[in-house]
């Protein structure tokens, strides 16, 4: 039987919607996934706030318990006193006339013949009327909203908060635009994402690039706070995933990778290095320079050269002064008309970047090729920084390897549009600390913001996991299709989650409300509505769930089917 | 079926009357409680008894100052008293054939009409009629003593209706009352309080 918790009071489209509960109101909290049941038409909504209130103020001002007999005074507060629950209406659906009568057989031989669309949900546009009934929505609801757990494609990323029902997300609407995970620190982002590049893998429509500046995804790991194992991804999907370790040699949580990246010299381009000013401390004469020196040398040599002229060697001229040498850095300035000072301070600050192992003349092998190949081959890959974990050799390798893999993307988009060519494989990069890339001042200069704006445009989108929201370039923050968020306690932070969604000021309490581990709220573009679940747990249980049959062990009967007998 | 006749009509209007009654037939009807005058073969006027009042005469007077009444005396003017004593009856509604309605009768009994007292049966085909309508003629009443009448009649019909097991009978007339009252503080907090010094402890069992 239906158990309803309230019915509507008041409101409106834009101010939420009043329901009287009927129910106590421990029953029901914040965030919870309402259904308000008007004629034909079903709504659905999310609790956003819950006020107590009186028929008169005194009611609740005296304490008439201690007066009162019990009985008597729980009558009276049942009647007098009342929680109304405030809903923020978010979509509505056609259910069709009453199930079993003619006038439902009709609206479904209508439906059926084409002659009415298949109804679906839509964004809110009216509202039910006074004393409609409004029930907890049921794992049916939840399933035409959200999608059917047992359905292809729709990934369980959480459960309601108060029963506990599934809640989907449709993987194939997640990769078609970028979107984000946002939470402040230790509330559980790396799970989340661990969980969400699960999910990913497992169903196969979209490669998945990560770059895993502190070495979490590929090998296992131990867990921050609890100190358990936590299983890599690399280690459930031994045949799809390869982990690349940044440098020759590279160890990654003390096991070798598939194989290792070296960043050829030639491939640095005066703007890799522009992108570094903060991090190198570069002044602003750094841009002449930089011209200067691709004008001198070429972009494809400029730093091979740069790094081998010498800061102040000098030599003895043929009149006895000493003269900046020929391979001096002063002397390469005076020629080029560069202040010799600017050009010194450039050399000296690119140093650590001349005495970085993993940037080197000739590679060993052509490793980003092989990773765009491995990408569009349907593998996923996981680049490990390995021991440089710095901020400067995350921006220079993932903005680097990023634009190779784009003008790939790119080329292979043109060539499926104009030539008729398969279809680029769809493509997820996921960016660790993603504010480093992608906040004010550089969001201009990364290829990062160019793949969050383009969208699908050329089958690359961005998986953005982040604590700093709102040290992202709104730009960047509106373009987002799908945003997860754990809890945020900064307002700045809340703000810009929550940037360009409906209901904000709802939002908003809730996001800062909810429990800082395991819960999250799902909103955005990608979720048919805003919705706070408990966030599915990454343990054994989920990779039997995920992986299911496709990793069970057969048994002895299922190989005895096979061979026949 | 036992009836108990509790008097005659001494006068009526459409919103109550007043019965007049002899001293012998003083024991049974109590404040709060239900009657009934038949006033036509289907026709039935209900009230609810919310005042007993014993007027004096000038007998009284003379015996009320005099010294060493004796008891013959007393009982004499108690029994055969030339002034009835009187109760005064809401109307609360009336039977009109076999269906009955919470609304003002539509004729007043006429005067020597017989009052008979609700038998268990007759409270509980009333009060359980309709949707507790009849409680709208006391709550209109200002000039009587809203609370202790409610409580007391409350109190007389839980016991009828607790009889053939219908246990939630006074938590639902109490809801309802709240409901009518609940814009009304003053009043509804005077008729909950008499209420809590009226009702037995069974009745703590009652759900919230």
């Amino acid at each position: 039987m239906t158990e309803y918790i309230g019915y509507i009071v008041g409101g409106g489209l834009k101010e939420n919607l009043s329901i009287r509960l009927t129910v106590p109101s421990h029953e029901v909290q914040e965030g919870a996934f309402t259904v308000i049941e008007s004629g034909d038409w079903l709504f659905y909504g999310l609790v956003t706030d819950l006020r107590l209130g009186a028929t008169d103020p005194r009611f609740a001002d005296e304490q008439s318990e201690t007066r009162l007999p019990v009985s008597l005074a729980n009558l009276l507060h049942g009647q007098t006193l009342y929680t109304n629950l405030e809903v923020l209406p978010a979509l509505m659906l056609e259910r069709g006339p009453e199930p079993g009568t003619p006038e439902q057989q009709a609206w479904q031989s209508e439906i059926d013949a084409g002659k009415r669309s298949q109804p679906h949900p839509l964004p809110v546009k009216t509202i039910p009327p006074h004393h409609a009934r409004v029930r907890l929505a049921s794992p049916g609801d939840i399933a035409e909203i959200f999608g059917d757990a047992e359905k292809e494609g729709n990934f369980v990323i959480g459960y309601t908060r108060e029963q506990g029902h599934p809640v989907c997300l449709n993987l194939d609407k997640f990769v078609m635009r970028s979107s984000g995970v946002f939470g402040a620190t230790g509330t559980g982002k790396s799970f989340l994402t661990r969980l969400v590049l699960a999910g990913l893998i497992q169903y196969n429509r979209a490669s998945v690039l990560v770059f895993d500046m502190h070495n979490e995804y590929g090998f296992d790991d131990t867990a921050s706070d609890t100190g358990e194992r936590v299983i890599g991804l690399r280690t459930k999907f031994p045949g799809r995933l390869r982990v690349v370790g940044l440098g020759q040699g590279a160890q990654i949580r003390s096991q070798t990778p598939d194989f290792n990246l070296e960043i050829a010299m030639r491939d640095i381009q005066p703007e890799d290095i522009e992108l570094l000013t903060r991090e190198l401390n570069l002044r602003e004469t750094t841009p002449t320079t930089l011209d200067a020196l691709t004008t001198t040398f070429g972009r494809d040599k400029w730093f091979l050269k740069f790094r081998e002229l010498r800061a102040g060697a000098v030599i003895e001229g043929e009149d006895g002064k000493r003269i900046p040498a020929p391979d001096s850095v002063e002397a390469w300035a005076n020629q080029a008309g560069v202040h010799p000072e600017a050009a010194k301070g450039l050399h000296s600050k690119m140093g650590p970047l001349f005495r970085r192992s993993y940037i080197v003349e000739h590679p060993a092998s052509d490793t980003v090729s092989e990773i765009i190949k491995a990408l569009e081959a349907g593998q996923h890959i996981v680049l490990s920084f390995g021991d440089h974990e710095t901020d400067l050799d995350y921006l220079l390798v993932s903005n680097l390897l990023t634009r190779r893999i784009r003008q790939a993307w790119e080329k292979r988009t043109n060539e499926y549009r104009t030539k008729g060519e398969s279809e680029p494989r769809p493509l997820v990069i996921v960016l660790e600390e993603a504010h480093k890339l992608l906040n004010r001042e550089m969001a201009a200069q990364t290829t990062f913001s160019t793949i969050a704006r383009e969208m699908r445009k050329y089958y690359v989108t961005l998986l953005i996991v982040d604590q700093r929201p709102s040290q992202i370039y709104d730009e960047v923050m509106s373009q987002l299709g799908t945003r997860i968020s754990g809890w945020l306690g900064d307002d700045d932070d809340i703000r810009a989650v929550l940037s360009g969604l409906a209901g904000r000021e709802a939002l908003r309490g809730m996001l800062a409300r909810l429990q800082p581990k395991e819960e999250v709220l799902l909103i955005g573009w990608g979720v048919p509505m805003p919705l706070p679940v408990s966030s599915r747990r990454y343990d054994q249980h989920f990779w039997d769930e995920l992986l299911g049959a496709a990793s069970g062990e057969r048994g002895e009967s299922d190989i005895l089917t096979e061979l026949g007998f | 079926m036992t009836t108990i006749e509790i008097g005659r009509l001494l006068r009526a209007g459409t919103t109550g009357f007043v019965v007049g009654c002899r001293v012998s037939q003083l024991e049974s009807p109590s404040f709060g409680a239900l009657v009934r005058v038949p006033v036509e073969d289907q026709y039935q006027i209900y009230g609810l008894i919310h005042d007993i009042h014993i007027d004096d005469d000038g007998l009284v007077r003379q015996l009320v100052t005099a010294e060493g009444i004796d008891e013959a005396v007393i009982a004499d003017n108690r029994v055969n008293r030339n002034v009835p004593i009187e109760m005064s009856v809401l109307a609360v509604g009336y039977q009109l054939e076999e269906r009955i309605f919470h609304l003002l009768p539509p004729r007043p009994a006429l005067s020597l009409d017989t009052i008979y007292l609700c038998n268990d049966d007759e409270l509980r085909s009333f009060t359980s009629a309709g949707r507790f309508g009849y409680f709208r003629h006391v709550l209109r009443a200002a000039d009587l003593p809203v609370g202790d009448l409610l409580a007391a009649h409350i109190n007389q019909v839980q016991a009828a209706q607790v009889k053939i097991g219908n246990e939630d009978w006074g938590i639902k007339a109490t809801q309802e009352l709240i409901v009518l009252l609940r814009d009304d503080y003053p009043t509804l907090m005077s008729v909950i309080s008499t209420l809590g010094d009226a009702i037995p402890d069974t009745w703590n069992g009652v759900k919230s």
